[in-house]
C-alpha cells in the first residue's frame, strides 16, 4: 500500500534521512522505533507531504505521490495524528472532527465517521461543544487520533502517540490502535516507547540517524539482542 | 444631538472596523501586515466612483468594486506576497516593505490615471434626515452604519458558520495540520485577499460618499489608522477589531465634540492604542478567543 523508496530529506545544509525504504502493506500494523532526533517525525512528515523531500520516491497504492500536496494525500485515505497532538485548540471538539473531513463532501457520512469517533472515545462525545484547548492532554490526544478517522482513512500516519501522557492513557490510544488496524485500517506509528509500539505492531523497522538499521517482525525484534538492550531497557 | 453623535460614532467606528478587517483576515493567516489594504480603499473608491457615474447605480458600484478589488488582492497574493513568503529564511520586514511599496504604487497611480483633483460622488439619498421623536439624524450616517453591519455580520456567519470559514480558521491556527486534514490553505488565503480587499474597497466608497470628495490621498489616513485598529484589537482577530474600530469611532467623535483636543483627530486612534497597550500589552482580544 505504501512504499517509500530511497528517501532522502534534509532542512537547508543539513541531511535527516539518508535513503530511507520502508513498505507497508495492505492491512498491516507497521512501527518505526528509534532514538530522539533519528529523524522519526521528518519520515512522517514526508509521508505525509508536510516536508518535501531531497530525492526519492514515495507510492501510495502504486500511485505516484512524491510531489502531491498534502491537503490531496489527504483526500487519498491518508490521516495524519501529529506528534504532540496539535489540536486547533480555539475550535470546539465538534469542529476539530468536522475539519478532520474536509475533503469529503458527504454529510451523512461525516456523521457517521464523527459518531463512530464518539463511540470510541466516549470522552469526546460529552464535550463535543468544548473548545479544544481548554482540554487535558489525553483528550486531546483522543481528539488528535480522532480528527484523523473522520474521513475514513486508509492508511493512519501516528508519530510519537504515547509523548507527554499518563502510562494508563498510552495504553488507552495503543489499544485504540490496535482496534483500528483489526477494523481493516493500515497503520504506520513512529514512535520512542519501543516496548508499546512493538507489541501491538506486526514488522517493525529501526530508524538511527536518518537510516534504517534493522527491519523483522516485531516478534522477533522484540528478542533481538540490540533492539533489547538499546530501547526495550532488558 | 447626543443621539446623533452616537450614529455618528457607530458609522465611523464601524468604517474603521471594515477598513481594517482585510489588514486584520491577512494577518491571522499569513502573519503579515499588508499595509496595501489602504491601497485597496483607495482603488475601491475610484473604482466605486466611475461606475456610479456613469451607471447612476450605486448597488453596481458597490459590487464592481469590491469584486474587481478582491481578486486584485488574490492576484497580489499570488504574484508578489506568497512567492516572497516561500522563500527560506525570509524576515518579516520584507513582505511589509512590499506591502508599503504597492500601497505607494496605488496612490501614484490613482494620481496618474484619474488626477490629482478632488472628485465628488454627489450622491443625495432622497430624504437627508430622519426624525425620531424630537431628534433629527442624517440618513447618511444611518445607512452607512447599517451596510457596514451588514457587512460585518456577513463576514462572521462566513468565518462562523461555513465550511469555508473553518477550513479559514484552522489554518490561521496551523496551517500545516490543516493541509494534512484536507485543507487546501491556498484557498483560505485568497478568501482573506477576496473579503479583505473587498470589505476595504466598500469602506472606500462609503468614505467617498460621507464626506462627498475622493483624492489620491484617500488612503493615507487609514494606511497608519488601521495598523492602530488592528494592533488594539488582538492582531489576527476580526472581533478584536470591530471592537478596536467602534472603541477610535466613539473616541474620535466624542472628544472632538465634548473637548478641545490639544492633538489632531486622527491622533487619537494612537492615544488609545498607547493606553490600551500600557495595561494590557497583548491588545484588547489578545488571547486570540474564537472569532
Amino acid at each position: 500500500m505504501l512504499e517509500v523508496q530511497d528517501l532522502y530529506v534534509s532542512y537547508g545544509m543539513m541531511e535527516v534521512l539518508h535513503g530511507v525504504d520502508i513498505s507497508v502493506q495492505d492491512g498491516e500494523l507497521i512501527s518505526v522505533i528509534g532514538p530522539n532526533g533519528a529523524g522519526k517525525t521528518t519520515l512522517i512528515k514526508t509521508i505525509m507531504g508536510l516536508v518535501k523531500p531531497k530525492s526519492g520516491k514515495i507510492l501510495y497504492d502504486g500511485q505516484d505521490i512524491t510531489h502531491l500536496p498534502a491537503h490531496k494525500r489527504a483526500g487519498l485515505g491518508i490521516g495524519y495524528v501529529p506528534e504532540g497532538r496539535h489540536v486547533f485548540g480555539r475550535l470546539t471538539v465538534e469542529e476539530n472532527l468536522t475539519i478532520g473531513a474536509y475533503s469529503s463532501s458527504d454529510k451523512e457520512k461525516l456523521k457517521k465517521n464523527i459518531d463512530m469517533v464518539y463511540e470510541i472515545f466516549p470522552r469526546l462525545a460529552e464535550r463535543k461543544g468544548q473548545l479544544a484547548r481548554t482540554m487535558s492532554g489525553g483528550e486531546q490526544q483522543m481528539l488528535a487520533i480522532g480528527r484523523a478517522l473522520t474521513l475514513s482513512p486508509r492508511l493512519l500516519l501516528i508519530d510519537e502517540v504515547s509523548m507527554g501522557l499518563m502510562p494508563i492513557m498510552v495504553n488507552t490510544c495503543f489499544k485504540v490502535i490496535h482496534d483500528l488496524n483489526k477494523r481493516g485500517i493500515t497503520v504506520l506509528v513512529v514512535e520512542q516507547n519501543a516496548n508499546k509500539a512493538l507489541k501491538v505492531a506486526d514488522r517493525g523497522y529501526v530508524l538511527e540517524t536518518g537510516n534504517i538499521v534493522l527491519t523483522d517482525t516485531a516478534e522477533n525484534l522484540r528478542g533481538n539482542d540490540v533492539v533489547q538492550k538499546a530501547y526495550l531497557g532488558t | 444631538m447626543f443621539l446623533q453623535l452616537v450614529i455618528n460614532s457607530l458609522a465611523i467606528g464601524s468604517l474603521y472596523a471594515l477598513t481594517a478587517m482585510g489588514a486584520t483576515l491577512i494577518y491571522g493567516i499569513l502573519g503579515i501586515l499588508d499595509i496595501a489594504n489602504a491601497g485597496a480603499y483607495l482603488i475601491g473608491a475610484y473604482i466605486g466612483y466611475y461606475i456610479y457615474i456613469s451607471t447612476g447605480q450605486l448597488v453596481l458600484a458597490f459590487l464592481g468594486a469590491m469584486l474587481s478589488v478582491g481578486l486584485v488582492g488574490v492576484v497580489l497574493h499570488r504574484t508578489v506576497y506568497g512567492p516572497i513568503l516561500a522563500k527560506p529564511r525570509m524576515l518579516s520586514i520584507i513582505p511589509l516593505v512590499a506591502a508599503v511599496g504597492l500601497f505607494t504604487m496605488s496612490s501614484d497611480l490613482i494620481r496618474l490615471l484619474c488626477g490629482a483633483g478632488t472628485k465628488a460622488y454627489n450622491f443625495r439619498f432622497p430624504v437627508d434626515v430622519v426624525r425620531v421623536g424630537s431628534v433629527t439624524i442624517q440618513t447618511t450616517w444611518l445607512l452607512i452604519f447599517a451596510l457596514t453591519a451588514v457587512l460585518l455580520v456577513v463576514l462572521w456567519v462566513v468565518l462562523n458558520k461555513t465550511k469555508m470559514g473553518l477550513a479559514w480558521r484552522a489554518t490561521a491556527e496551523d496551517p500545516d495540520i490543516a493541509r494534512a486534514c484536507g485543507v487546501n490553505t491556498n484557498s483560505a488565503m485568497a478568501l482573506s485577499y477576496v473579503l479583505g480587499y473587498g470589505f476595504a474597497a466598500a469602506a472606500g466608497i462609503m468614505t467617498g460618499i460621507l464626506y462627498n470628495s475622493i483624492t489620491p490621498a484617500l488612503g493615507e489616513v487609514p494606511s497608519y489608522k488601521m495598523l492602530a485598529i488592528i494592533v488594539l484589537g488582538g492582531l489576527g482577530n476580526p472581533l478584536g477589531t470591530v471592537v478596536a474600530g467602534l472603541l477610535i469611532g466613539f473616541a474620535e467623535v466624542m472628544l472632538s465634540t465634548y473637548t478641545v483636543l490639544p492633538i489632531p483627530k486622527d491622533a487619537v486612534a494612537f492615544v488609545v492604542l498607547i493606553i490600551v497597550l500600557l495595561i494590557k500589552p497583548s491588545g484588547l482580544f489578545g488571547q486570540r478567543n474564537k472569532v
